[in-house]
């Protein structure tokens, strides 16, 4: 079935001041085709001379159309006829095509479910069973033929009706590159175990710190704690913990160390996470936790682009501990909790609660009822902008690009700035010489409060519903209630909003290189990268007075914390500078050639010296007149200075051979000579060797014919790598100044010994094995990615501790032993569409079993952890709780804890059975490094829409509560809910918490450190959801935009996990329970391509 | 030539190459022995919470549960003594053992040496005083030849505790020119031996050494008892030995902590035992109304101890201001009773170590225990008792050794309050198993809590169960295992 073609309609005509009708109804009498106007329009075109022999009906239309501002558009043998409307584009005809046709692979199977579409338009249809499809679409339009696994073809629609397509295998994902080590390898190549972050999934996701990218990549643990504005860096681990010492891999940008938090994450191309040793031991000495390569963007010869990205939204609290909040109940359950823990009397006589109770109804500022975390959490709104623009032509491309981002704290008085840039451009400046730079900036702005969010937090948190906010005539306010234990009120609206911290930070990574082809395919290449960063703090602790909601009694605010001046208690600033230059510069040489397209040889050689130093210096002042001035000039007394400095090199030697036979047989060897500045002369020297090797068994003749296997890769490798990482100058025995001791009012300059260093010590090495398979099947529908590695880390340089009877000397750090990391990665996907919609699966899970193998027969406490033979470094090592204490008698008969134990108090194991409950009983009870973690995500797209969630999760892990909130009354603060319902009492023998007391009353009992206050801190935990629309570009193309998006995306929506009074994910050994609580995050943006 | 960019130096430390050259380095080096002083001796006060004298109501780091006499072999407040003192320690050997190569003034080398081993004595004289048997080290630490070291028996400390303050006190100096004020005296050794001798029990050398430092006539005693130990008058006549604090850059909390948090607060049993100005305990005297029980009392009372409805930093005193006993200390502020001062900085004030008051209660418990009462002890006793301030009568003639010995104990306990030495001398008298065992009472005669004392166990501290980690040649004390 075809339609009428004006093309191949022939006919004469002449006609002389016709009206239009006049000229329809004599072509309708000549031809088949028939048209539809409206008479009324066209009745007035009187002025109509036409004269046409032989033409085509087109020819003779075009000629119309264009003397008469019309517009023509067939269907079948109807043609219709309308006015040009001004502006519109000249006028034409369209027609209305009918496609049909067949499409089959290249063995002429026929592909059912393929999209068949055009552009831009809603227009659309996928293959029946059979491959077969049909469609009407406008004529000369363009058809795209695509399904996942093959390579999509474009086709000119024309004059066809019919249109078969032989759809080709997608080899583009065997053609992916990654970016290794000095250079790029094709995937399929790779014969190390490297893992790519997905910056497309990531591309909508408000990501305030790069440091997040790596959620979701196979082996790879980011654990996101708190989520301040400025300083929300994830902690990252590679394939588990393997040192005692810095655990922080890598991070190389654009080839130079730079840290990944300073990089905006919109202007990163991609990221490729080198996880065994073949892949880093080109990175040496430093590589042993990991190499993380980031690319920023470029731009492309041949397009100019202008991209404008924007989300904007807010934050909210996500977790924070369920606490007594009442005011009377909290001064009730506190007496109790003195009583029960041996108290006669108590701090809060009942005429003080009754009194409360009564005053609570009439007078509010003598006796509020405050719920200090909604005073002191907020909603806080965020947003973020991001332009780039991007372009090239044959010799030169660059791309610019620009970031503002606008973040509030939800915790009062925490907010932070940040604009970024970056720059990228190469020039071909001839044919042989290629130069290039890339500068990325950060300039961020922090505001904190002046003692530190860490002690903010805790004052939040130990104020209770009684602490006033203001007096009547807006003073801030102090309370009557005396809170034994907690006396001085840190009043958490003066710590957030008086003062300054202000913390203002400079990041510059500026990068030069040239490469030049040297005859023999040789290619020689330099970078000079230089990595500089400023951080510029004002501190400025004011005189703020509260005034006590009974007599008016003025107490001064103390702002001690994380931030104070040198008094600590005086009004005063003080203002740091930091700052670090960081130099590399490093050659290479790469020859590769190929032989016969058979042998394939790649091979390089390369040097490099890095400098690292940096800088501190500080000044201060006291005497202000008042809150308002500060800066240093505008004080006058107690002026104090101090600066340092400390400095560090790295030179390397390092190269590369790799070895392919037709891309089958996959060969690789790597080394790196390292030489540091960090070790004694003699230890200073370290080789890191790797090999490695892939057989690609698809390309075998004997699974050619497997039709399901499309991919299968065996890939092995060992390599040595270093972790030189280590304070400066451990190697030498040094004097420490500044122990200082005044005679009268003269300060004596001091100096000591204070730890005890050993000059022998030398790298740690760390040797992974790793064997892996990558497999694709069904068309690469499913893909199957395993790796089982062993990383084993000898020498490992630990702070051995000494007993204080020697100086009470900070122990040397030595190389003491060796510990495994043993796991397996499996990651697996699965993607495919049904008609238009289609979906994609992805999952990893990681296992690492770490094992301490040998200390020497030493054993290394900390603290409630330990560091032993056989166990996870840092392992849990406490005393064991086996219940409650049910009565006296039961605590006559068990072993002796000590003579405060009560009944309703926790009862410990008596592991060695000698009769006493003391450190001895400790047992191995837990573990901070996640055995298990696991990521999954789920992608859905239909048309425009699409929706993706991701979720990220750990499993056995542990976390210590500890201090306030997590431990009733602690210092006269805050009690949870949990200890009204689930405590022990006569009544409640069977309860799941001892008998309530307050911290101190029992600190050495039921407080002092066991595993009952152990939190299994695994969690599953929904970390982003979005949902996005391509807004087809019918509707945007006419403004000159090629691509528009908008979404919708929330972040930390869904937690589970069995911890439920604080986040999860949370720094596992910090010694508060409570910190800067992570945040819910909704967000809204747009996505715009010029 | 990249070994030479290798070659790195620390800009801000000396090695220990280079160091111990000139005098410049000597000074700097014995310095570092008096900074560990402002650890050691940081809170004076704090260990009178562990007797009848005080409490602490928040200290969980160690003194709370030793007071309640719970204390764990891990509590840090314990350990920090035995860990600090090493510091200290570790400090003068290394300087001792650096010395002699050093190029200087040999005169001043010499007092140098005294200084350092008084200071080395000083550190001892802590460890055993709370610990018993210590590892006994006299060389620069070194971790091969002392890691594991045992204890070495208390007697052995003692003897050399002694040698060292007797070739310090030969080479110091009785008073130092303005610049070098708080530098160790050969008066500080002395007293330094006369305690450790008095808590020895060696009655007769105990009372030799403090009547040697009587006799050196460099001491007498401070007019005004409240304003002995205030800032503006640091170093005063009656002070031998002291920790100096210099604001802004060495400060400590004291303000803070007496004032602000009442801790330590002084409890009944310690106002109850100050005298009435007859002379006569409360139970005693006619002028005790127990209506108004803090009238009519030894001056030292008030001037030590805040009460209800007396003034103190400048307003009359209510319970919300000393809510833990209903009592609160004024030795040891910046605060005087009339002026208000509501900005508690952190203070410069400098805790008293030993003071001539102490010898002359020294002379006083070691004459009689050797000799008797004779007329020195009451000398000694009456003119503490005579100070212009205080100007309470004279001691009751005709007492017995035993009656004088209990004198002597009550008034060491008033005059001494709050400086740190009362927790010893219960301990050193043995009656620490009584008055530390039962209740403690506020200021309206209500039991606060319950102490216990185990008197085959807490007379000495544990010895930190990290130390025993790192060390298992060390022994644990009896009772903490």
């Amino acid at each position: 079935q075809g339609s009428l073609d004006m093309k191949e309609v022939y006919l004469s005509i002449s006609l002389k001041e016709a009206s239009l009708p006049e000229v329809f109804s004599e072509i309708k009498s000549k031809t088949d085709f028939s048209f539809i106007y409206d008479k009324k329009v066209f009745n007035k075109t009187r002025a109509v001379n036409i004269k046409a022999n032989g033409q085509s009906l087109e020819s003779i239309l075009v000629d119309l159309a264009k003397a008469h501002g019309l517009r023509f558009k067939q269907v079948d043998d109807k043609i219709s006829v309308r006015l040009v409307e001004e502006k519109e584009s000249p006028p034409i005809i369209i027609a209305d095509v009918t496609v049909t046709g067949t499409v089959v692979d290249s063995e002429g199977n026929p592909i059912p479910g393929v999209t068949v579409s055009v552009p831009g338009t809603s227009i659309g249809t996928a293959t029946d069973l059979d491959g077969k499809y049909s469609l009407t679409v406008p004529e000369e339009s363009t058809l795209i033929y695509s399904f996942i696994g093959f390579e999509s073809q474009e086709r000119e629609v024309g004059d066809q009706s019919i249109i078969n397509i032989t759809l080709e295998e997608d080899m583009s994902s065997l053609d992916e590159v990654v970016v290794i080590g000095f250079g790029t390898q094709k995937r399929v190549n790779v014969t190390g175990a490297i893992s790519t972050v997905d910056m497309d999934q990531l591309e909508n996701a408000p990501v305030t710190n790069s440091s997040q990218l790596l959620q979701g990549v196979q082996g790879v643990y980011v654990n996101q704690a708190g989520g301040q504005p400025g300083r929300d860096g994830a902690t990252i681990r590679i394939r588990g913990q393997g040192t005692l010492n810095n655990n922080n891999a890598l991070v190389l940008v654009n080839g130079i160390e730079f840290p990944l938090s300073e990089v905006n994450p919109n202007d990163i191309e991609s990221i490729s996470v080198l996880k065994d040793a073949a892949s880093a031991a080109i990175y040496g000495s430093r590589a042993a936790n990991g190499v993380i390569l980031v690319t920023t963007k470029s731009g492309s010869k041949d397009k100019f682009q202008l991209r404008y990205n924007m989300y904007a939204g807010f934050q909210k609290v996500n977790y924070l501990p369920d606490v007594i909040k009442d005011p009377v109940q909290f001064m009730e359950l506190r007496n109790q909790a003195m009583i029960n823990g041996g108290r006669l009397i108590v701090d809060y006589p009942q005429t003080m609660i009754d009194e409360y109770r009564e005053g609570m109804k009439t007078d509010p500022y003598t006796y509020p009822n405050n719920d200090w975390f909604d005073i002191m959490f907020n909603a806080a709104p965020i947003q973020e902008h991001n332009l780039q623009f991007s372009g090239g032509s044959e010799n030169l491309t660059y791309s610019l690009s620009l970031g503002y981002l606008n973040q509030e704290g939800v915790m009062m008085g925490s907010g932070s700035d940040r604009y970024s840039l970056a720059f990228n451009s190469t020039a071909q400046i001839s044919k042989r010489l290629k130069i290039g730079t890339n500068i990325n900036a950060i300039y961020r702005n922090i505001d904190e409060p002046v003692a530190g969010v860490q002690n903010l937090m805790g004052s939040i948190l130990k104020a209770q519903a009684f602490h006033p906010t203001y007096l009547e005539d807006g003073r801030y306010a102090n309370t009557f209630v005396r809170s034994t234990g907690h006396n001085i009120f840190r009043h958490p609206i003066v710590l957030a909003t008086e003062g300054e911290n202000q913390t203002t930070q400079q990041r510059y990574l500026i990068n030069l290189f040239a490469e030049y082809e040297l005859p023999f395919d040789i290619t020689y290449k330099v970078n000079i990268g230089v990595n500089k960063s400023d951080d510029f703090n004002t501190t400025f602790v004011p005189d703020i007075f509260i005034y006590q909601n009974k007599t008016d009694a003025a107490t001064r605010v103390p702002f001690n914390g994380d931030a104070m001046s040198v008094s600590q208690q005086n009004r005063g600033t003080r203002k740091t500078y930091t700052g670090n230059i960081n130099t590399t510069v490093f050659n290479t040489l790469n020859w590769s050639h190929d032989f016969n397209e058979t042998h394939h040889i790649n091979s390089l050689l390369g040097i490099s010296s890095e400098s690292f130093s940096n800088n501190v210096f500080w000044g201060q002042n006291e005497g202000f007149l008042g809150n308002d001035l500060y800066e240093l000039n505008a004080g006058s007394s107690n002026p104090a200075v101090s600066s340092t400095s400390a400095s560090s090199r790295l030179n390397s030697y390092f190269g590369r051979i790799g070895y392919n036979f037709k891309e089958k047989y996959l060969f690789e060897a790597n080394f790196r000579y390292d030489g540091s500045s960090r070790f004694a002369k003699d230890s200073r020297w370290g080789l890191f060797p790797s090999f490695s090797a892939g057989w690609r068994l698809d390309r075998e003749n004997f699974l050619a014919n497997i039709p399901w296997i499309s991919d299968l890769k065996l890939r092995a490798s060992w390599g040595r790598l270093g972790i030189e990482r280590i304070g400066l100058f451990r190697y030498l025995n040094l004097i420490n100044l500044g122990q200082d001791y005044a005679f009268g009012t003269n300060i004596s300059a001091g100096a000591a010994v204070t730890s005890y260093n050993d000059p022998n010590i030398t790298w740690e090495t760390t040797t992974i094995s790793n064997v892996g398979v990558d497999a694709g099947f069904f068309e690469n529908r499913v893909g199957l990615e395993v790796d089982i590695f062993k990383k084993r880390t000898t020498d490992i340089l630990r702070a051995v501790n000494l007993p204080s009877q020697v100086g009470n000397l900070n122990g040397p750090i030595q190389n003491i032993g060796t510990v495994d990391n043993t796991g397996f990665e499996l990651g697996l996907n699965y993607r495919n569409n049904f008609n238009d919609f289609n979906y994609q699966i992805n999952g990893s899970v990681t296992r690492i079993i770490n094992e301490v193998i040998d200390l020497k027969g030493q054993t290394i406490y900390n603290g409630r952890n330990i560091i032993t033979e056989g166990q996870s470094i840092d392992s849990y090592y406490l005393i064991h709780a086996i219940g409650i204490f049910q009565s006296q008698e039961e605590i006559d008969n068990s072993p002796f804890q000590t003579a405060d134990t009560k009944p309703g108090y926790l009862k410990y194991q008596d592991t060695n059975e000698d009769g006493f409950i003391t450190e001895d009983d400790r047992i191995i009870s837990g573990s901070v490094i996640p055995e298990y973690t696991y990521q999954f995500s789920l992608n859905l797209g239909y048309k425009g829409f699409e929706v993706n969630a991701f979720f990220q999760g750990v499993a056995n892990i542990n976390t210590y509560a500890s201090l306030i909130a997590a431990q009733p009354f602690w210092f006269g603060t805050a009690v949870t809910k949990e200890w009204t319902t689930d405590a022990w009492t006569p009544e409640n023998t069977d309860a799941r918490l001892p008998i309530l007391t307050t911290f101190e009353s029992s600190v050495n009992e039921n407080f002092r450190p066991s595993d009952f206050w152990l939190r299994d801190a695994s969690y599953l935990r929904m970390k982003n959801l979005q949902i996005g629309y391509n807004i087809p570009s019918v509707f945007t193309s006419k403004y000159g935009v090629s691509n528009l998006k908008v979404y919708l995306n929330g972040q930390n929506l869904l937690t589970f996990s069995k911890m439920k009074d604080f986040d999860p994910e949370k720094n596992i050994n910090g010694v508060n329970f409570y910190e800067y609580p992570t945040v819910k995050m909704y967000t809204a943006g747009l996505n715009v391509t010029f | 030539c990249s070994e030479d960019v290798l070659e790195i130096n620390p800009t801000d430390q000396y090695s220990i190459d280079t160091f111990w050259e000139t005098e410049e380095h000597a000074n700097a080096g014995l310095t570092g022995c008096y900074q560990v002083l402002r650890s050691t001796f940081g809170s004076l006060f704090e260990t009178d919470m562990v007797t009848p004298n005080a409490w602490g109501y928040n200290e969980n780091g160690g003194l709370g549960p030793l007071a309640r006499g719970v204390q764990l072999t891990t509590d840090p407040a314990l350990a920090g003594k035995w860990n600090v003192s090493y510091s200290g320690i570790g400090r003068a050997n290394t300087f001792l053992n650096n010395i002699d190569d050093v190029n200087m003034n040999e005169d001043l080398k010499k007092r140098m040496i005294g200084e350092a081993k008084f200071l080395r004595a000083l550190y001892y004289f802590q460890l055993i005083n709370y610990f018993g048997d210590v590892p006994l080290i006299l060389e620069t630490p070194d971790a091969e030849l002392h890691s594991d070291l045992p204890r070495d028996p208390k007697v052995l400390v003692v003897t050399q505790i002694l040698k060292d303050l007797e070739e310090a006190s030969n080479v110091l100096p009785i008073i130092y020119e303005d610049k070098d004020t708080g530098r160790a005296t050969k008066g500080a050794a002395i007293s330094l031996k006369s305690r450790l001798l008095l808590y020895e029990e060696n009655w007769p050398a105990a009372a030799e050494a403090a009547k040697e430092v009587i006799d050196l006539n460099v001491y007498s005693l401070f007019p005004n008892y409240r304003e002995l130990f205030m800032i503006e008058n640091e170093n005063n006549e009656e002070v031998i030995f002291n920790v100096e604090f210099l604001a802004p850059r060495f400060t400590n909390n004291y303000d803070q902590s007496i004032y602000i948090l009442n801790t330590p607060a002084p409890l009944k049993d310690l106002v109850d035992s100050y005298l009435m100005i007859d002379g006569l305990s409360i139970q005693e005297s006619p002028l005790y109304d127990s209506s108004m029980p803090y009238e009519n009392r030894d001056p030292r009372l008030h001037q030590s101890i805040a009460c209800i409805g007396y003034p103190f930093n400048g307003k009359i005193t209510e319970l919300s201001d000393v809510v833990n006993t209903g009592f609160g200390m004024k030795k040891f502020t910046s605060f005087s009773d009339e002026i208000s001062n509501i900005v508690p900085p952190n203070t410069e004030l400098n805790p008293i170590v030993m003071r001539y008051a102490e010898t002359l209660l020294t002379y006083a418990e070691a004459q009689n225990e050797a000799v008797g009462p004779d007329q020195s002890v009451y000398d000694a006793l009456n003119l503490l008792r005579s100070r212009t301030s205080v100007n309470m009568p004279e001691v009751q003639s005709g007492l017995s050794k035993e009656e004088m010995r209990e004198l002597i104990r009550l008034e060491r306990r008033i005059e001494l309050a709050f400086e740190g030495l009362y927790y010893s001398d219960i301990r050193r008298w043995r009656t620490a198993e009584v008055v530390n065992n039962g209740p403690i009472y506020n200021y309206e005669g209500n039991v606060i809590t319950n102490r216990t004392f185990n008197k085959d166990r807490d007379y000495l501290w544990p010895v930190p169960f990290v130390q025993i980690q790192e060390n298992p040649e060390l022994t644990q004390n009896p009772g903490y295992n």
